[in-house]
């Protein structure tokens, strides 16, 4: 872009949006350093009392301990189960080949609400009985599809005849995929398996159904805000905030260098993961 | 008289090939997806014509949770409201997004990485996190009220802001915004700076140029960002219980009362396939509209 | 172009063909290639050149006959397991590897010894002159860099066949004069077996040993450069290789070892040939001389366009009858002025004739 564009009202908004999107999330934060119990201005002082308070309670470590546990598991099958089919849908030309992505992709569409019932109503008929593993089943199916769309968006966008060149100087297909493929998209996909860590983690309204008697860390906050106003909600809000958020960063930092590697501008990997 | 004989071209030499073998790689993700997506889904969609015991479920088939479903006054006033907080999220994302996208694509230079950074990161912020941050800003003693109390503009708190459709609706702008920004960014690729200028070359006003060339060529993912936020928002049940009021609280709510509290799983299970098939219908009928006006296949090149 | 039976041909193919969908791209193709010649498939885009190419590497199975290399019956062989390697059309150098490590690549799968591969790797970037390239990255490296990385990576292999996917088409005409020297300078030196695929004639008059020009899917016309350009077998190939005038003429009686063509309402006797009746006259543009209208004779025409071309000039002379304007590059500094009238003339030894059946008429 050579002249530049003057769009004042476009621009306001923007800067309005980004006040909108943080400055709530900001308050929780700003709120678990108060050493006040009140939830309203003006400030009682900084404390690390309610971190400590919540540090303190056995419920919530195991809460965090179970998220955990299960976003590890679900983020490493997703990324073993997500990148070979990734790498199938990329590279097979067949009349499957449309119906299989479909499949891929329905659950993005379909609402938690209805793929929690439907799970708890499957698992009720063939006497499963909840628990983390079924959390776990049903988290994958949730971000399996989200995994896809940044993986096939960055195999799609290697070049075929890399691949090929491979192949002609004496790779076979797992060598090609090994030394050729892998080496040029494996930012990207560990950025995608820690947004899938990040989703599981983060997890509530499928996980609500299909929980057994533990607590995952979104439960305990969900319990937590049922009951009555506990300033450690501001804690424990912001701990949830600050780990996804981490993750957030580390997969943007990898997307960035993957992009790099690709020789790409970030914007179109940011744009052809929203598509 | 006769000329020598051309060579016709013929279509592309490297003609697309025919190579099913890497599909098999997707088998381990299609089995899983058959097994605890749409075998679910079927077994849901069974339970949905059963009939509804005293703690349990059996034959014989009925339509009986349907007809509970259509004919119930709440559900009626529960789907209304549901359509209108989902159509409300919708509307307002598009209408505030595409300003947004519109600015990261022409207007933002070296500040474009950084407000795509912040735009996508504050889509991973916590679900639960979002709703209990605006419990805190709208609440009776929240930010807003204590704020506006100790200005002196009010002195009983703004009821409305908080257990209402309107902090329902809130939450879920919160929620979908950055979705919504950035697949209209991601749709704004084929407009051109170039085809901007030139429209503007041609004595184009502000007015016009969004007319005539932005909202043609945006109507398809913006339609199509819009009815996911529609079906997300209206099928959501957690948030209009923490933030809905009496009127704030919708058919998801319902759904999922009717499943953990009241157990008649055939009554919740046809009012979820009923709502699924309103999705459905609106999906169907927005694209149906879309390629009448013909404004999914306008594509101007960069 | 059948093939003649050469047990020691180094590629060939029998009657292979390739079916997309509906679309025939090669109809029962033969050619054997020999061992450390130099063989430049030509044609125009869609001929079916680059998927004859692509049959041989591997990335393409026929639709029907057999593909030999060395002998071995390799129809149905992969192409990592051909002994056949591929310079590409764009580079396609990994970019995640350094110079040294892109050529190492088929060294590493084949799993020499560290110290062997370095040789070899030397020895690669030595023979493409890229010596001291070998820790550069692609992005470090211009156009005609990168194909003599992606050549060096295609020999380092030692291929029985080294097999080029119009190499030269991505770069400036400057960087293009000089890899075709390099080519040349490398396949003698390696003396290796090279299967070159241009669209670009000049290219392959150039470069090869013999030239096969395909159109439509089927060989035209297999020769030396010379063959093709001086005594093409058909009119394809004579407007496809050097641009020549394709003129339907009539050939009248042949005696005394002299045949009469009758061009429009002109007339000149040429050398015996076996055509007699409708032929295509086949007439290079630089044997085609022009002189200012004199009444003395010969085909009077009308100069239409000219273009300044160096060593003289190049014309198109409309000629009342004939439907396209005839081309002639006249060398001489005075140009013919744009509409005068003019005689053309030429060395009738010059001339080909072709038959040309009711068909093409």
């Amino acid at each position: 872009m050579e002249s530049r564009r003057r769009a004042p009202f476009a621009s306001a908004i923007t800067v309005a949006a980004l006040l909108f999107l943080f400055v709530p999330l900001g308050v929780v934060v700003l709120f678990s350093f108060n050493a006040g119990g009140s939830l309203t201005f003006p400030f009682a002082g900084f404390s690390m009392r309610w971190y400590r308070e919540i540090v303190d309670s056995p419920a919530f470590r195991d809460a965090v301990l179970n998220s955990a546990i299960v976003a590890s598991v679900v983020a490493i099958v997703t990324l073993l189960f997500g990148t070979l089919a990734a790498y199938g849908l990329t590279r097979a030309s067949s009349r499957f080949r449309a119906p299989v992505a479909v499949l891929l992709f329905l659950p993005l569409t379909l609402p938690g609400l209805f793929l929690g019932l439907s799970l708890l109503v499957m698992f009720a008929r063939v006497e499963i009985d909840l628990s983390l593993r079924t959390v776990m089943i049903a988290h994958l199916v949730y971000v399996l599809p989200y995994y896809l769309l940044v993986s096939v968006a960055a195999l799609q966008r290697l070049d075929p005849a890399l691949e090929e060149a491979g192949a002609d100087l004496g790779a076979n297909g797992w060598l090609v995929f090994r030394r050729v493929t892998l080496p040029q998209v494996w930012p990207v996909l560990v950025a995608a398996a820690c947004l899938a860590f990040a989703l599981s983690f983060d997890e509530f309204i499928i996980t609500f159904f299909v929980i057994g008697p533990e607590s995952t860390l979104p439960l305990f906050i969900f319990s937590t805000l049922r009951r009555t106003v506990d300033p450690s909600v501001n804690a424990i809000s912001s701990l949830l905030l600050a780990i996804t958020l981490a993750l957030f960063a580390v997969a943007f930092g990898l997307t960035l260098r993957g992009a790099k590697r690709a020789g790409l501008a970030i914007d179109e990997t940011i744009g052809g993961t929203a598509r | 008289m006769a000329s020598p004989p051309e060579a016709p071209a013929r279509t592309s030499e490297i003609a697309e090939r025919r190579n099913a073998r890497p599909l098999i790689a997707t088998l381990p993700a299609v089995v899983w997806l058959i097994a605890f997506f749409a075998a679910p889904l079927i077994v849901f969609a069974v339970y949905s014509f059963l009939t509804n015991e005293l703690y349990a479920v059996g034959l014989p088939f009925t339509l009986d949770g349907y007809e509970a479903a259509l004919t119930s006054d709440l559900n009626r006033t529960l789907a209304r409201n549901s359509v209108e907080v989902g159509l409300s999220t919708a509307l307002v994302t598009v209408v505030v997004g595409m300003p947004i996208a519109f600015w990261l694509r022409f207007v933002a230079r070296r500040s474009r990485l950084a407000v795509l950074f912040l735009i996508t990161a504050s889509m991973f912020a916590s679900y639960l996190v979002r709703i209990y941050a605006w419990r805190t800003v709208l609440g009776s003693r929240g930010l807003i009220n204590s704020a506006l109390e100790r200005i002196g503009l009010i002195d009983q708190p703004l009821g409305f802001l908080l257990y209402s459709r309107f902090a329902v609706i809130v939450a879920f702008v919160h929620i979908f915004l950055p979705y919504v920004v950035l697949v209209l960014y991601a749709g704004m690729g084929p407009l051109a700076e170039g085809l901007l200028e030139a429209a503007q070359d041609l004595g184009a006003g502000s007015s016009l140029l969004w007319r005539r060339v932005i909202v043609p060529i945006m109507a398809a993912p913006a339609f199509s960002a819009g009815v996911f936020v529609f079906i997300l928002s209206a099928a959501d049940y957690v948030t209009p219980q923490f933030l809905g009021g009496k009127d704030g609280v919708t058919l998801g709510v319902q759904i999922q009362q009717n499943f953990i509290g009241v157990g008649n799983w055939p009554l919740a299970a046809a009012t979820s396939f009923l709502m699924l098939l309103a999705f459905v219908a609106v999906f169907a009928i927005g694209s149906f509209t879309l390629r009448r006006l013909r404004l999914d296949d306008i594509r101007l090149g960069s | 172009m059948s093939a003649t039976a050469d047990p020691m041909a180094r590629v060939r193919l029998e009657g292979v063909a390739k079916r997309f969908g509906g679309v025939v791209a090669l109809d029962d193709v033969d050619l054997d290639v020999a061992d450390g010649e130099f063989v430049t498939l030509l044609g125009p885009s869609g001929c079916g050149k680059t998927t004859l190419l692509r049959i041989v590497a591997g990335f393409e199975r026929p639709s029907r006959g057999r593909v030999l290399l060395g002998g071995e019956d390799v129809t149905k062989t992969p192409p990592h397991k051909r002994p056949a390697n591929m310079v590409f059309q764009r580079p396609t150098l990994f970019p995640h590897l350094d110079v040294a490590a892109n050529v190492a690549f088929g060294p590493r799968i084949d799993g020499l010894s560290k110290s062997e591969i370095a040789e070899r790797v030397d020895r690669a970037l030595a023979l493409v002159r890229l010596e001291g390239f070998q820790q550069r990255r692609s992005h470090e490296l211009s156009g005609g860099q990168m194909q003599r990385v992606a050549l060096a990576r295609a020999i380092v292999n030692r291929p029985q066949v080294l097999l080029l996917d119009e190499p030269l088409s991505a770069l400036d005409l400057k960087i293009r004069l000089e890899m075709e020297g390099e080519l040349r300078r490398l396949h003698r030196e390696i003396g290796g077996t090279f299967v070159y695929v241009t669209h670009d004639q000049r290219e392959a008059l150039a470069l090869s040993d013999r030239v096969v020009v395909l159109n439509q899917g089927h060989i035209e016309q297999t020769g030396t450069p010379n063959e093709v350009y001086r005594r093409p077998s058909s009119p394809f190939v004579a407007r496809f290789v050097g641009d020549a005038n394709v003129i339907p003429v009539d050939v009248a009686s042949s005696d005394r070892g002299e045949a009469e063509v009758a061009v429009g309402g002109y007339r000149f006797r040429a050398p015996v040939s076996d055509v007699v009746g409708a032929a295509w006259l086949v007439l290079r543009p630089e044997v085609v001389g022009l002189r200012p209208a004199s009444g003395a004779g010969g085909l009077q025409g009308v100069v239409h366009d000219l273009s300044f071309r160096g060593t003289g000039h190049s014309y198109r002379v409309a000629v009342e009858g004939m439907e396209a304007p005839l081309k002639a590059e006249v060398s001489g500094t005075e140009p013919i002025d744009l509409g005068a009238a003019v005689e053309l003339s030429w060395d009738p030894d010059a001339c080909r004739l072709l038959p040309r059946g009711s068909g093409e008429a």
